[in-house]
């Protein structure tokens, strides 16, 4: 894994914080840095992999991933707001790297849209997805998510930032008139279902992490895929 | 929904649809970027109207029936709670136990909400005019690799959730049950399907990329198929955009778009300038059913000719 | 000058001791239709994927291999690419984009191809396959036929010199296979463009085919006319090879007084013509066939089903009884819903209308107790690491008593004993399928339905799959079968049954019902229509009931 992948992602994650600070100051403009901070920590993803040569075999593992992610809650429809898109998606990353994680996140959250019809949620799922699986890739060969207690904690972390991010969109075009109670109220309402998503990602990697993990790279050996 | 998919290819070649997908899709960005601008009560809920028609006028309003639930709550949610938690402003309406309800913060809560459900009744006809196909085509010209991946993985979706309905019919003989059982259990077996779906799906999979590699992937720069062609009507139509829409964002630079609301309430009538940058808005938000309104006519004086 | 040709190519996979191909030659010329055949296992995958430099597999090749008398490995990739096309087994994976425009097209945008260009070349094969219709559908709404036509038209809008097809029709119900072998045929004859086909059902083939290269053990051990190799192989019926022969050639070696390379049909055209010189006279036998009576063990009563209630309907006030000990066979085009009939009897679709009945009892859900169930993809079967594994488990699940042992009974009658702790998916298909099938049968189910068990089985794996089903059944088994092999249905069931367009519309015992059909039925039975031999379907038959008058 690249060195310069990670040096990219910090930069492009530190510049955009830095941006957000800025811009909290100037409340005027909060929109326009929620929107830069989403552009500089999503599009050199984006290009980055637009550029790749990636070979048929690649692309299609890459495909198929990303519609098991967007498929596998259809068996989950009778228990609600239990669905195992985010456990595919950290496993993923977790097996085949970041720049796959990133790449199967933010597509998984397309296809389904393109599905299902999209709507204004659409580019923050794709982003927050995306992100969960670039980081899951990034932090793959840490200590802490060797660990196994590590990863829970990232999987637990990952689905309540994933509700929060998914609550922004409600916020966007009216960012200037709200106040952090609004936030919270949203936030509060839309609890419940962040910590049942958190809860079964944590129960998911545990049950089933190290199996799948297993799964993805018996196969990458097999076909010997995307070894870089 | 691919069955809703599917009609919307049938009905693609009239009216507001038979459009560039590029023109379509810059009326959507404009229109959303107007609805998220505007923060004029009036300004917003004409544009409410006006989307509703233009729903209407492309498939009989059956899409919003289908949301009109989720559109209700989310407006009625920022309506209710909008004024239970902001106090800020000078006119005080009455007080909720020790509370002040403002008016401030009822105008914007329904600004708010309103701003909210004209974003949403525009996805809804946004999803029957930009379909899968004409969005993967406009993505394909900037991000030629992900169109081809985002179309693979569309290609997959039905196959796989045929296919995960039937290793669920299979092993439901064997007692791996998502419907029953203590959810724990219902959970387990959930994933235990998708990875029997994971497994038997890879290694399908490099059938797949064979036929593509065996089909010339990856020799050379591909080209793309376009289907659809920039006509005069459709630069007409993408003038009318764009200057309508420059002319609205201008209002809103003016702040004629927009009810002043801190520190002086402004009036919500509408006085001198701004008259005119409702009409600008509201030209711009019916587009589509000018077109859809052009094309009724039409055909009912060609059918009189007859 | 050859096309193609092929000098001592030997291969061997990473990590195998044993060459996948051992010393192969040939040469193909410009025009040549070529099937190539052998036992599953023999090397025909391999090496057609070797003729495919884009496919070919990981391992150690030598020799040479030349195009247009160039080393293939050192072709310029774009010209590779567009001049040898290659069709695959199953239609539905070798489909890539969404909709079948998109499919047509994926070729010409990866050569990339002009958007006039390739406007003008679609709409020139869309017309010549008639395939206006379906140009706006969904890739997945098409039928197994029409995925493989179009598969083949992708293919051929590249405009290939050489067209290699890998067991293309093996999902293909009978006349779907019959059109696109046609398909291939008219491409042979009309533009020239040569054909290289792998099979295992040799009977259209070899009587289309210039040569016919066998293939055993990674050796080519024939490689002659279709005629020459027939009357080769027939001269000795202990041959493994010999039930690969088409039927008419077969029935010719066995009941021919004077057997002449010249005269050996292949066709049904040229077996007419043989038969007519003949004089059989009917051997009696005491098999008689009798339509089943009683009560029927499973019942399924004017059943009513949809997948989707904007689809149509696939079955549509269906009946259908099964009696004991029968070998019922259901036989249909692509997509007519025939799996789905089989899943809804088995209990594990449950259709909207209508009832099933178990012992004249009503079914309410699948039990594999009492009815075992083989989907058409045996892969879905298995959740575990080793085919041990996933007995036991099922062992666990039902409580069986004595499962132990009558697993390992199972797993020595199947000759699965040694591969017991393989990966599943790392078995063969006929492995996977007995594997499968070892996992249904543990439960010691009364009935037995299986979903398309011959498909990509070689004839003699297939006969071995026959006579389990025979032993099956000896053993008080009822059998219910989807198949579209004829020849195998006609040899090994009792009675048949037709779906189509959402009903049943024959049920008859086989002999009566392939009697009775001009399409759907043994090559044999078209063969002696309108001759006065006597009437049989199948060359074991033949055998048992023929007698040549000198
Ligand atoms: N990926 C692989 N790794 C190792 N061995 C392989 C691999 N693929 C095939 N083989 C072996 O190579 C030999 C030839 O296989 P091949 O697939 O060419 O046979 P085939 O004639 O096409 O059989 P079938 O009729 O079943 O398709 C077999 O012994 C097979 O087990
Ligand atoms: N899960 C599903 N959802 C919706 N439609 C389906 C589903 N499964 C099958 N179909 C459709 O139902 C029809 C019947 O399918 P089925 O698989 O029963 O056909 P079949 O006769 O077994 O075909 P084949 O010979 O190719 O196996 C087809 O048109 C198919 O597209
Ligand atoms: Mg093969
Ligand atoms: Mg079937």
């Amino acid at each position: 894994m690249a060195r310069h992948q990670v040096i990219l992602f910090s930069s492009a994650l530190m510049l955009s914080i830095m941006l957000i600070f800025v811009t909290l100051f100037i409340q005027h403009h909060f929109m326009l840095a929620s929107f830069l901070f989403v552009m500089l920590t999503f599009l050199p993803f984006v290009i980055r992999f637009e550029r790749r040569k990636v070979s048929g075999r690649e692309l299609v593992l890459l495909a198929v991933l990303s519609a098991i992610a967007a498929v596998s809650r259809v068996p989950f429809a009778s228990i609600p707001s239990v669905q195992p898109t985010t456990f595919v998606i950290i496993i993923t990353g977790l097996a085949l790297g970041a720049e796959s994680g990133f790449v199967v996140g933010a597509l998984a959250a397309l296809v389904s849209n393109l599905f299902l019809g999209q709507g204004p949620w659409t580019p923050w799922q794709m982003y927050s997805w995306g992100m969960i699986g670039l980081a899951a890739g990034l932090l793959r060969h840490t200590k802490f998510m060797k660990w196994s207690i590590g990863r829970y904690v990232f999987g637990f972390i990952s689905g309540i930032l994933f509700g929060w991010v998914m609550n922004i969109w409600f916020f966007v075009g009216n960012i200037d008139q709200i106040t952090i109670s609004h936030i919270l109220a949203s936030f509060g309402a839309s609890l419940y279902f962040d910590l049942a998503h958190a809860l079964s990602n944590v129960f998911f990697l545990a049950v089933f992490g190290k199996a799948w993990i297993k799964i993805l790279l018996r196969f990458k050996k097999k076909y010997g895929l995307l070894d870089r | 929904m691919s069955g809703s998919i599917r009609q919307t290819i049938v009905k693609n070649n009239r009216g507001f649809r038979s459009f560039h997908p590029f023109v379509c899709f810059l009326y959507y960005i404009g229109a959303a970027a107007l609805v998220m601008l505007s923060k004029h009560p009036v300004f917003l809920f004409v544009g409410a109207i006006i989307l509703i028609g233009v729903n209407i006028s492309l498939d009989r309003g059956k899409a919003i029936r289908q949301w009109w639930k989720m559109l209700l709550f989310v407006s009625m949610f920022f309506i209710i709670i909008n004024p239970l938690i902001n106090h800020r402003g000078t006119y005080i309406l009455f007080y909720l136990g020790q509370n002040p309800i403002m008016l401030e913060a009822v105008i914007q809560g329904v600004i708010f909400s309103l701003s909210l459900l004209c974003l949403m009744i525009l996805f809804a006809s946004y999803n029957l005019v930009i379909t899968a196909n004409k969005f993967l085509f406009l993505f394909s010209k900037w991000l030629p690799q992900w169109a081809l991946l985002a179309m693979l993985a569309m290609r997959f979706v039905p196959l796989l959730k045929r296919r995960l309905q039937e290793i669920q019919q299979v092993q439901k003989g064997r007692g791996l049950s998502v419907a029953e059982g203590p959810l724990k259990l219902r959970a387990k077996n959930g994933v235990q399907l998708v990875q029997i779906l994971l497994t038997w799906s890879l290694e399908e999979a490099i059938q797949t990329a064979d036929s593509m590699i065996a089909r010339g992937y990856g020799v050379k720069k591909r080209s793309r198929y376009t289907p659809y062609q920039m006509h005069s009507k459709d630069w007409l139509a993408l003038g009318f955009i764009v200057i309508l829409g420059s002319i609205s964002i201008f209002g809103w630079y003016l702040g004629d778009n927009v009810l002043a609301i801190n520190p002086i309430l402004e009036t919500v009538r509408l006085i001198g300038r701004e008259w005119f940058f409702l009409i600008i808005f509201m030209l711009y938000i019916s587009f589509p059913l000018i077109i859809e309104g052009r094309e009724a006519l039409r055909w009912h004086y060609w059918k009189r000719k007859i | 000058m050859a096309l193609l040709e092929a000098k001592n190519i030997s291969f061997h996979y990473p990590e195998e001791r044993r060459p996948a191909l051992d010393n192969v030659s040939f040469y193909v010329n410009e025009g040549d239709f070529i099937v190539l055949c052998g036992a599953s296992g023999s090397g025909k995958s391999t090496l057609l994927r070797l003729l495919k430099k884009e496919v070919s597999p990981h391992g150690s090749v030598s020799g040479d291999i030349y195009y247009n008398d160039q080393p293939i490995f050192q072709l310029d990739s774009e010209v590779a690419a567009r001049e040898l096309g290659m069709v695959f087994q199953d239609p539905e994976n070798q489909l890539v984009m969404d909709q079948v425009m998109e499919e047509l097209i994926f070729g010409m945008e990866n050569i990339g191809f002009s958007t006039e260009y390739m406007r003008k070349k679609v709409a020139e094969m869309v017309h010549f396959f008639g395939l206006d219709d379906l140009l706006e559908k969904k890739t997945y709404e098409l039928s197994g036929g029409q995925k493989q036509l179009v598969n083949l038209a992708s293919i051929l809008l590249l405009e290939p010199r050489i067209l290699l097809l890998d067991e293309p029709t093996a999902q293909l119900d009978p006349v779907a296979a019959k059109e696109f072998i046609g398909m291939l045929h008219r491409m042979n004859e009309e533009f020239g463009i040569t054909v290289i086909i792998a099979e295992h059902r040799l009977e259209e083939l070899f009587a289309l085919a210039d040569r016919a290269i066998i293939l055993e053990q990674g050796k080519v051990i024939f490689d002659s006319t279709p005629r020459n190799v027939s009357l080769q192989i027939g001269n000795n019926a202990e041959n493994k090879l010999y039930s690969y022969l088409p039927s008419p050639a077969i029935l010719y070696l066995e009941h021919s007084l004077n057997i002449q390379e010249r005269e050996l049909p292949l066709t049904v055209k040229e077996g007419k013509l043989w038969i007519k010189k003949l004089n059989i006279e009917e051997v009696r036998t005491n098999s008689k066939e009798e339509i089943p009576k009683g009560t029927p063990l499973l019942q399924m009563k004017n059943i009513d089903f949809q997948y989707t209630k904007d689809q149509r309907k696939i079955l549509d006030r269906t009946s259908l009884s099964v009696f004991e000990r029968e070998a019922l066979a259901i036989v249909g085009a692509n997509g007519t819903g025939k799996s789905t009939l089989l899943k809804i009897m088995a209990g594990i679709e449950r259709p909207q209308g209508g009832s099933i009945l178990y012992k004249g009892k009503r079914m309410k859900k699948h039990d594999p107790l009492k009815i075992g169930y083989l989907p058409q993809n045996p892969k879905l079967f298995f959740l575990h690491d080793t085919l041990e594994a996933e007995l036991d488990e099922i062992i666990k699940q039902h409580k069986l008593n004595g499962g132990k042992t009558r697993a390992k009974e199972l797993l020595e009658w199947f000759q699965l004993a040694s591969l017991a702790n393989r990966h599943p998916y790392d078995l063969s298909g006929g492995e996977l399928q007995k594997a499968a099938l070892a996992g249904v049968l543990l439960p010691n189910p009364k009935v037995l339905l299986i979903d398309e068990p011959t498909k990509g089985l070689d004839p003699d794996a297939k006969k071995r799959f026959g006579e389990l089903l025979v032993r099956l059944r000896e053993e008080g088994v009822t059998i219910v079968l989807i198949t579209h092999d004829i020849e195998f249905a006609a040899q090994y069931a009792t009675r048949c049954a037709m779906l189509f367009q959402g009903n049943i519309t024959v049920t008859a015992p086989v002999h009566s019902f392939f009697s009775g059909n001009t399409f759907y039925t043994t090559t044999i039975n078209r063969m002696i229509r309108g001759s006065n031999a006597p009437n049989v379907l199948t060359v074991e038959e033949a055998r048992t009931k023929w007698r040549v008058i000198k």
